[in-house]
């Protein structure tokens, strides 16, 4: 039973009281979004963490090019003060403390397990500087305070955000017979008005339908062209910085016809195209069942799908009943299936099952004591350069499918060695009287086994606290939940 | 030859396949051949790394992307300047190109293409194997497998004990407590595990060169050039995806070029005397469109080149039925077109490599699809 906490959150800490009903504990935490835990000072809007992305990027772009022209040893120095003043190494760190807090110090690690599994159906991949200014923002802004809501509200509010529209490029998506396509001055510039496919392929493959849903590359096409004209608008003081609108003259006329139903030109149609998506049948089917495969197994049945598809139809999508039907889901196959878990999990539970909330993430006061300007000190760093390591940076994706939820993808040579070395690492965030304590794997291995004999045994063998700590949190019961 | 316990284990397995009916190989004279396939993620645009030259058609659909300064390959084709190290190979014929040539996909998803491209198949996402794994399977080649990422590639899938190799700068743990842990993956039939962390085991575990792509190359090279080393290795170079600022002779697309081309020099130093056994072959997801776009970028399209190199290449060649530039030859009006199933080329790369019968690469390891034997026209024996 005790592997349910690990399978919906992040195990128990070594004190904590094990709920007793554990079902009803786990979906009451996603009910309502409380506040974040987090306290710190530095919790932006996505719109004020643009003002970074545009600093560094119009700094870049136009002062540096004509400033440092003939300096080249000029220029590398003024980038790398450039990338201090407008926080580069320092936001995704920010980012990441906030977004680990929810899992080891709230009082919903539940919701914050679905949070990650939504942030990575919602990628904003590694592109344009992106992740080190803007992505943890969007996963707060558009994912996060959207779990409450029906998923047509988060999908449509994640498509329409200026980070997801940079980043599938939609900014580019400009309509031929648009009014701005037509302009004299695409001709004399050689810049004509082209589609660009990448956001509308995305929404429907990786966000709604599936290919499950059988678009073909027309539908393709003809949602770009219900997708022109909102983007940014380019200026040079902000460059693509400005809020993401709807621009009518950028937008491609006439009626679209997306999977059989016709659409009217203008600016509500994109509401209305993603409501027919998230309505499709083959958007509940593949949203239920990767919350299967991110929960139970690589391979979730038909009867595991089933109740999230029946609780999204009758909910119409209201994220909670989904959630909580999930959660039930996960419950009743809790001793059957073990979910091999991905690496930001793996280590989130070791730092939590560890009782460690109190060094990790980096606490708030010293986040708040960083001054823009500075080289952010190794310590403030360190989180984002771990995530990287250990194989799962939620902000720095390769591509727009996100991380894979199989578990084979994470049994690498390499990502194995990982989680050793990582596993040493949280030892040795213990105060010293913590790594002392001879008494604290059995603390952790009592609160979070329902046979705890039989680990404590295999743990055993270790000759110091330090190995101890290794072998646990490598045993394939840590391994998977 | 002085012939090692493994080294025979090897050659007996791959034989009692021969036996079967497909001719026996002379392996006693042979040296380790080394295939190394290098993946271009986010689609390479073979017509920026090997454009076609004098066709005016091309240089106005490109007018703000095309390259200014090139390097000569042949009458017809030119080649990127960011290539010089292949230039290089190809000037000692040890370097070559396949072009207008594609994976059979046309749906132009990065995932699915990238998934098809590893697996092989013509369905994506429905193999949980990829094409170089089964070859590898086919050839009895376990543990044999090398990939340059933190992930284990799906390419490299479906043949046991696969080695990947991306260090990271920290002592590891001791042997003694991997045994521990071992003992325990064991007792809980985690087989998976269990093989990664036999691999684990054997690997020296104070040793950092660094992760760019130059020196995990040193690294391979290294390996593969040991007779007891992996006979494949798999890197991979992502950011092809220039949707926009593609750039020509400098740009996003000209810097992931060059990473490539700085794999290769590596690998050329490192492999030493090993590189006159070893190909190594380029592998993308598809191509571009042929019109640039007005970010100065380009569109997911379809056809695109395969760059090879190595010295069992045989010689220094535009390969390819080129299909033309104008409207009515492209693909959808819009893509190059591929007049070759790359997969010919990767199935006739694993016959000369592995010495494996052509057709039955083409029966168990790519389906059963038509493809073309392309060894002897492509590559030495």
């Amino acid at each position: 039973m005790k592997n349910f906490f690990r399978k919906v959150a992040f195990g128990l800490k070594p004190e904590e009281k094990v709920p007793s009903d554990p079902l009803t504990w786990a979906q009451k935490q996603v009910e309502t979004i409380p506040e974040l835990n987090w306290k710190g000072k530095h919790i932006y809007s996505e719109k004020e963490m643009r003002k970074h992305w545009i600093k560094q990027r119009v700094t870049e772009e136009t002062v540096f090019r004509k400033k440092y022209k003939n300096d080249p040893d000029g220029l590398r120095r003024a980038e790398k003060q450039l990338e201090n003043d407008s926080g580069m190494n320092f936001w995704p760190n920010n980012e990441i403390s906030i977004r680990h807090a929810e899992a080891i110090r709230s009082e919903s690690p539940v919701l914050a397990k679905l949070w990650y599994f939504w942030t990575n159906h919602f990628t904003i991949s590694d592109t344009q500087t992106l992740p080190d200014f803007s992505t943890g923002a969007y996963q707060r802004e558009f994912i996060r305070a959207n779990m409450d809501k029906t998923f047509e509200t988060m999908a449509y509010e994640g498509t329409i955000a200026w980070p997801m529209i940079m980043h599938l490029d939609n900014k580019d998506n400009i309509g031929p017979k648009s009014e701005s396509g037509r302009e004299e001055w695409r001709r004399r510039e050689k810049e004509p008005a082209t589609l660009n496919e990448n956001h509308a392929r995305e929404l429907m493959e990786l966000h709604t339908i599936s290919p499950k849903g059988g678009y073909t590359q027309e539908d393709v096409q003809e949602l770009a062209k219900i997708m022109t004209g909102w983007r940014p608008k380019y200026s040079k003081k902000l460059d693509q910085g400005s809020d993401v609108r709807f621009m009518s003259d950028r937008h491609e006329p006439g009626k679209k016809t997306v999977l059989g139903k016709t659409y009217k030109r203008g600016r509500k149609s994109l509401k209305i195209v993603i409501k027919d998506l998230v309505n499709h049948p083959s958007c509940r089917e593949f949203i239920a069942t990767k919350l299967c495969t991110y929960l139970i197994t690589d391979k979730p049945t038909k009867e595991m799908i089933t109740p999230i598809i029946k609780a999204w139809e009758k909910s119409d999508g209201h994220l909670p009943e989904v959630h909580k039907a999930a959660i039930k889901v996960a419950f009743e196959y809790n001793d059957k299936y073990k979910k091999f878990q991905n690496p930001e999990n793996w280590w989130l539970q070791v730092i939590n099952m560890s009782g460690l909330a109190y060094k990790y993430p980096v606490p708030e006061r010293k986040m708040d004591n960083y001054m823009l300007g500075n080289l952010p000190s190794e310590e403030l760093r360190e989180s984002d350069w771990r995530l990287e390591n250990i194989g799962y940076h939620p902000y720095r994706a390769k591509q727009p499918n996100g991380y894979s939820d199989i578990s084979t993808d994470w049994m690498s040579t390499e990502l194995i060695i990982r989680r050793l070395m990582y596993a040493k690492e949280a030892f040795h965030m213990y105060k010293t009287m913590d790594q002392l304590d001879l008494k604290n794997h059995e603390n952790i291995i009592r609160s979070n086994f329902d046979d705890p004999d039989q680990i404590l045994k295999i743990v055993s063998k270790a000759i110091s606290n330090e190995e101890k700590h290794m072998i646990l949190f490598n045993l394939p019961e840590v391994l998977k939940a | 030859m002085k012939i090692n316990r493994r080294d025979f284990l090897k050659t007996t397995a791959a034989t009692s396949l021969f036996f079967a009916g497909f001719g026996l190989p002379s392996f006693a004279s042979q040296n380790k051949k080394n295939l190394v396939v290098i993946m271009l993620e986010g689609g390479m645009d073979g017509l920026c790394a090997v454009p076609i030259r004098g066709d005016k058609n091309f240089k106005k659909l490109r007018s703000e992307i095309n390259l200014k300064k090139t390097l000569k390959l042949t009458s017809d084709f030119d080649l990127h300047p960011a290539l010089e190290n292949f230039k290089t190979l190809w000037d000692q014929n040890t370097a070559s190109v396949f072009h207008a040539t594609s994976i059979p996909y046309t749906g132009r998803s990065h995932f699915e293409g990238q998934d098809m491209m590893m697996s092989g198949g013509r369905v994506p996402y429905q193999e949980n194997t990829g094409w170089l794994g089964r070859g590898m399977k086919l050839a009895g080649l376990k543990g044999n497998g090398l990939a340059m990422s933190l992930p284990m590639p799906l390419l490299i899938r479906g043949v046991p004990l696969n080695n990947n190799y991306f260090p990271i700068n920290s002592s590891l743990p001791q042997k003694r407590l991997l045994n521990i842990i071992a003992e325990e993956f064991d007792q809980y039939s985690e087989k998976d595990l269990s093989e990664t962390l036999s691999i684990i085991r054997n690997r020296d575990l104070n040793y950092f060169p660094g992760t760019n792509a130059s020196t995990l190359a040193l690294e391979a090279g290294k390996l593969l050039s040991d007779p007891n080393g992996p006979r494949v290795a798999v890197f991979k170079v992502d950011k092809f995806d220039t949707h926009a600022a593609q750039g020509g002779e400098n740009g996003a697309h000209a810097d992931c070029l060059k990473e490539y081309d700085q794999i290769l020099k590596a690998l050329k130093a490192s492999l030493g005397s090993t590189f006159k056994d070893t190909l190594i072959l380029t592998l993308t997801e598809f191509g571009r469109t042929v019109k640039q776009n007005g970010g100065k970028g380009t569109e997911h399209g379809y056809g695109t080149a395969v760059l090879m190199a190595g010295g069992l290449i045989k010689k220094s060649e535009v390969h390819g039925d080129w299909p033309g530039l104008k409207k009515k030859d492209l693909f959808e009006g819009r893509d190059l077109n591929s007049t070759m199933d790359a997969r010919s080329i990767y199935a006739s790369a694993m016959s000369t490599v592995f010495d494996l019968d052509f057709k039955r690469i083409q029966k168990d390891v790519f389906f059963g699809d038509k493809l073309e034997n392309l060894s002897g026209k492509l590559f030495r024996a």
